[in-house]
């Protein structure tokens, strides 16, 4: 990802490294000393609950008594009436936002490469709705964005356009473009600002050479921009992914949940929904847990896939 | 300059150079309605009384101005406390990324203790793993620490220990440190110089750049999280404003709701118009160094 | 959040407090304790700040209560807005933060077992610490046991009916006095003020976050229908009763669009609006208009009540339910008495606490409204508090004579019920936000759903 290097310091002195074999006792107490905490936190918030959600979705509490349940808590996640509407859903979802909120951001990256003006003016404002907190954001957008009436913002905007106006969140097929938009707005300002970065970085003479070869914007777009970023390109598409697998305070702020007719029940709102609405923590872990293996399989297939092309 | 995808001579000349003005200005245009739009829309609905919101077609600016709104926001959602909780929180996740995070990365890249490449190794896995996978084993974590069996429920170190568990911040400080020459370390070690004093005289000062990045994203990451400081922080007095807002929401009228959204989002946008400069460079300059 | 240190602390002059408390209920006590002792014990559901009058009648309470019994503190816990917000009640509980004496629904009671949290009590609830305790209504008691043994104390019941606005229905033209016995008159009256304009709904409904789940419950018990079968196994509501409930809802909304613009409702969503003017009817507990006055600046003289509307004459049955406290698991025989001596002076004591009614007029507060009706009809508790409540009554008597002189049998939630009322939420939000919706597969999908669900329980 991005990186800062440190400045080299004019420090012209020729002396041999010491040898770090001769220090190593030392500096691993040292070295253990100063890893401690970090270690610590890790392996008490990160580590162990990977290892306790395994086991506890095996487990089934009752009555203040946990017991090895075997496959029971997977059985009924999976028998849950929500659960293959909350993967649809997200992965709908998913889907949407990797052609906004991929594609978007992209695009803008490039045409504010181009422009020799107001670079900062514009980098700051694509930026400055990430740094809203996302209740925030979504407050605007539900009271006012999405106000079903001829009231509401977008409804006015689209009336003023003599566009056909929308129900927003109460409409089963509005719910979730309105989630991704509404998300992508909020977001898009640091996939932007990256990928800037990573245009610049595109030597010039490619242009250049595609140019002369009478190559218009577009094709150049195809041939120099698109494979000069792909690793980076690749990597976001990833991040985006796991990301939006991840779609919980859309639904919940926007759609008071579940949204109408389950059309915003998220996989990650389900986990929310069974731990702490329906007493049933063992059968949120088995979730977690097999969203985990969907997630690894995901990026099983990123890994091939970005082996096979380099 | 380098050429980028259109060359500049070409937007110089007369029909580009037109297509060019045409186009900053329409982008300039586009974008402030797009990105500012929204918050204008939000500052002034809030001004608005419950019947001018409601009427159709929306009015562009609040024809009677009701400040009172923001007061009202103020105070019924104790706003100043639930502000002080998010900052206190924020401050103690900084305070204590900064120290343990900068010893561990300084550990991982100078020190380099036995296993520590395994020990980043496991960090840096926690990178694959999404939160919402975690969540409800951490949240079982939290409220019965294994040994101990103390519950961190509604205590700052449900937030601030858990957020020090950042492998992307330590990759970060990892990377700068490993850039930082062997050469000014092993001249501090020739004079005597204990690996402490070596990361507070030498590391350090040349890392503040990087220091600022990861306070930057320290501070902003948990002002925006809502799930974890939901779930840990049940009661009234400990909430977030975020998490308090959300409470709040079913039962307070929705231009409160919304004048409260404004003043949540006044720190950030603030921190954010102040250190504009280091963070737009922290996430872009240096490029992307694979 | 308890104080564990204090729970050793033995504190037989507990009982000498114990016969102030029960001299104050003007019951006869034993008082037989000279040992010094402090119990402190925290409570939760203390009114938030917001809520400034409610607030200063609780701690003005737990003030005169520790002058009462000089060796208990009371450590008071505000848990928010609602002191049963599902998931911070399941974090509370999970956590072991939970008060030394803890809320809860009556729908509670599995998932406060299951977290292993709460204590037996049967051997404490006796008339020593809750003078009132065998005249409290059976079935009240009993949703707050398993198995013979006493898990908590019934604070409050309630029952469903039409809680309408009688401005709104003058403005309409409708008679006040005379609300809709039947689906088909609530219909009828809808359109009416609906017909008022100003975003005004008719009638009102939830949606969303399984409350529109629960209200489907409500209005299928009027139908005469349950949600599931007897032996609890299968789905019970694909059938004309199911049918009628969407059908009439989805007549309202799209029929004659009586029923607002807005909906995916959930439950401070509604109040709000009523509370502001803009709801003619809803179904709800005489509580309701309490929760308008102290939550959602409402007035509650705007409010009247009549029973819950069956399909073609008097409703079938209605929804009830209740709330109660819980103990903590862990306590000192002294703090369980402390606690429960607490619940009976704040609680359930004719006169004091929920029941002042002379405090609670002035504070504009409804005194005088059917509900809660904790004390078994005829017992010395029920005749003192009737009593008082007609002495007190700032509501019209005549408003609530409807729901009152018409009682409707009482039907409690089924186990099971938030993960049931989550598929129920899908199939109110599509009547009320898709035209086209269809209702018998609506129900078709959702009793798949749960049963499929039931299977795995």
């Amino acid at each position: 990802m991005a990186t800062i290097t440190a400045p080299r310091p004019d420090v012209q002195s020729a002396r041999p490294p010491i040898s770090a074999r001769r220090r190593r006792g030392r500096n691993d107490l040292t070295g253990y000393a100063f890893l401690a905490g970090a270690v610590f936190c890790f392996a008490l918030f990160s580590w162990y609950p990977m290892v306790r959600g395994v086991v506890m979705s095996f487990q089934r509490t009752r009555r203040g008594v946990t017991t090895w349940v075997g496959w029971d808590n997977y059985s009924r996640i999976v028998h849950d009436p929500s659960f293959w509407t909350a993967w649809k859903n997200t992965l709908h979802f998913t889907v949407l936002a990797l052609i906004l909120g991929y594609a978007v951001p992209f695009f803008v990256a490039i045409l504010l490469n181009e422009l020799r003006h107001a670079k900062g003016y514009l980098r700051a404002l694509v930026y400055l709705p990430v740094m809203l907190p996302p209740a925030s954001a979504l407050f605007l957008f539900k009271y006012y964005a999405y106000d079903p009436s001829d009231a509401g913002l977008f409804n006015a905007v689209l009336k003023l356009l003599h566009l056909p106006t929308s129900q927003w969140m109460q409409s089963s097929t509005a719910t979730m473009p309105a989630m991704v938009i509404a998300s992508t707005w909020m977001n898009m300002g640091g996939a932007v600002l990256i990928y800037l970065a990573a245009l610049q970085n595109i030597p010039g003479e490619l242009y250049e050479a595609a140019e002369l070869d009478g190559a218009g914007i577009w094709r150049r777009i195809v041939t120099v921009t698109i494979p000069q970023t792909r690793l980076i390109l690749s990597l976001m598409a990833m991040l985006q992914i796991v990301a939006t697998m991840q779609l919980f305070i859309e639904p919940l702020i926007l759609a008071n949940g579940a949204g109408t007719q389950d059309s915003a029940t998220s996989v990650a709102y389900l986990i929310y929904q069974h731990g702490f609405f329906q007493n049933d923590l063992n059968g949120a872990a088995a979730l977690g847990v097999i969203m985990l293996i969907v997630l690894a399989g995901f990026s099983a297939v990123y890994v091939r896939l970005s082996a096979r092309q380099d | 300059m380098t050429r980028t995808l259109i060359a500049e001579s070409q937007l110089r000349r007369g029909r580009g150079r037109l297509v060019y003005g045409l186009l900053l200005a329409g982008v300039l245009v586009g974008f402030t309605l797009i990105f500012i739009g929204p918050l204008y829309w939000m500052v002034t609905g809030a001004l608005k009384s419950g019947t001018e919101i409601a009427q159709t077609p929306p009015t562009l600016f609040p024809t009677d101005p009701q400040p009172q709104n923001y007061a009202d926001a103020w105070s019924r959602l104790n706003l100043a406390k639930l502000l002080f909780n998010t900052f206190y929180y924020a401050l103690g996740a900084l305070l204590f990324q900064l120290v343990l995070d900068t010893a561990a990365a300084y550990a991982l890249s100078k020190l380099r203790p036995r296993f520590g490449n395994a020990i980043l190794g496991l960090m840096l896995a926690t990178l694959m793993i999404p939160a919402m996978v975690l969540i409800i084993p951490q949240y079982v974590t939290v409220i019965d620490l294994p040994l101990v069996h103390l519950s961190l429920l509604d205590s700052p170190f449900a937030i601030w220990l858990p957020a020090v568990a950042n492998a992307f911040n330590i990759f970060l400080l990892k990377r700068f440190f490993d850039s930082i020459p062997e050469d000014l370390m092993s001249a501090a070690v020739m004079d005597g110089a204990t690996p402490l004093r070596t990361l507070w005289s030498i590391v350090l000062p040349i890392s503040r750049p990087i220091l600022g990045v990861v306070s930057i994203f320290a501070v902003t990451a948990v002002w925006k999280d809502f799930l974890w400081p939901k779930l840990v922080m049940p009661s009234p007095e400990t909430r977030t404003v975020s998490v308090g807002i959300y409470a709040f929401s079913g039962g307070t009228p929705m231009n409160i709701v919304v004048a409260a959204a404004v003043i949540a989002a006044v720190p950030t946008v603030v921190f954010f118009l102040i250190f504009q400069k280091s963070i737009v460079s922290g996430l872009t300059a240096g490029g992307l160094k694979e | 959040m308890s104080a564990p240190q204090n729970r050793r602390v033995a504190a037989l002059a507990l009982v000498a407090g114990l016969g102030l408390s029960l001299a104050a209920c003007s019951t006869k006590s034993d008082n037989s304790s000279d040992a010094s002792g402090k119990v402190t014990i925290t409570v939760d559901c203390q009114p938030v700040g917001a809520q400034q009058e409610l607030l200063r009648d609780w701690n003005a309470d737990v003030a005169e209560f520790q002058k009462l019994h000089p060796n208990i503190t009371i450590k008071s816990v505000s848990v928010g807005e609602q002191c049963n917000n599902p998931p911070d009640f399941t974090a509370r509980l999970q956590g072991g933060t939970v008060t030394d004496v803890f809320y809860g629904y009556m729908t509670d009671l599995d998932q406060v077992l299951d977290s292993g949290q709460a204590m037996e009590i049967t051997e404490y609830v006796t008339k020593d610490t809750i003078p009132t305790w065998d005249s409290l209504d059976a079935g009240a008691k009993a949703a707050f046991s398993d198995g013979g043994k006493v898990y908590g104390v019934p604070t409050k019941n309630y029952s469903m009916g039409l809680v309408y606005n009688k401005n709104l229905f003058q403005q309409a033209g409708l008679d006040p006095k005379n609300p809709p016995k039947t689906w088909a008159e609530v219909r009828t009256a809808a359109k009416r003020i609906a017909a008022l304009g100003n975003g005004i709904a008719g009638y009102s409904d939830y949606s969303a976050a399984n409350t529109g789940g629960w209200h489907f419950t409500a209005e299928l018990y009027s139908q005469g229908g349950r949600l599931v079968s007897e032996d609890g196994k299968k789905a019970d509501f694909n059938n004309p009763m199911g049918r009628q409930v969407l059908q009439n809802l989805k007549d309202m909304r799209y029929g004659d669009d009586s029923m607002g613009a807005k909906q995916l409702l959930q439950w401070p969503d509604l109040l709000t609006n009523a509370a502001a003017g803009k709801v003619g009817m809803f179904i709800g507990a005489p509580d309701a208009t309490t929760a308008i006055v102290t939550q959602f600046q409402g007035k509650y003289q705007d409010w009247a009540m009549g029973p819950m509307p069956g399909q073609d004459g008097p409703a079938k049955a209605t929804l009830g339910g209740g709330e109660g406290y819980f103990v903590k698991k862990g306590l000192s025989p002294e703090q369980v008495r402390a606690g429960l001596m607490w619940l009976a002076y704040e609680k359930l004591t004719p006169g004091k606490g929920q029941f002042d009614y002379v405090r609670a007029k002035p504070e504009n507060q409804p005194v005088g409204l059917p509900q809660p009706q904790l004390f078994t009809v005829g017992s010395d508790a029920y005749r003192q508090d009737l009593d008082l409540r007609k002495a007190n009554a700032n509501v019209n008597v005549e408003d609530f004579a409807a729901f009152e002189n018409n009682p409707v049998p009482v039907r409690f939630e089924p186990p099971n019920a938030q993960a049931i009322y989550a598929v129920l939420d899908s199939a109110m939000s599509a009547v009320l936000t898709d035209p086209n919706a269809n209702v018998d597969a609506l129900l078709k999908t959702a009793e798949d759903k749960v049963n499929g669900l039931l299977a795995t329980r």
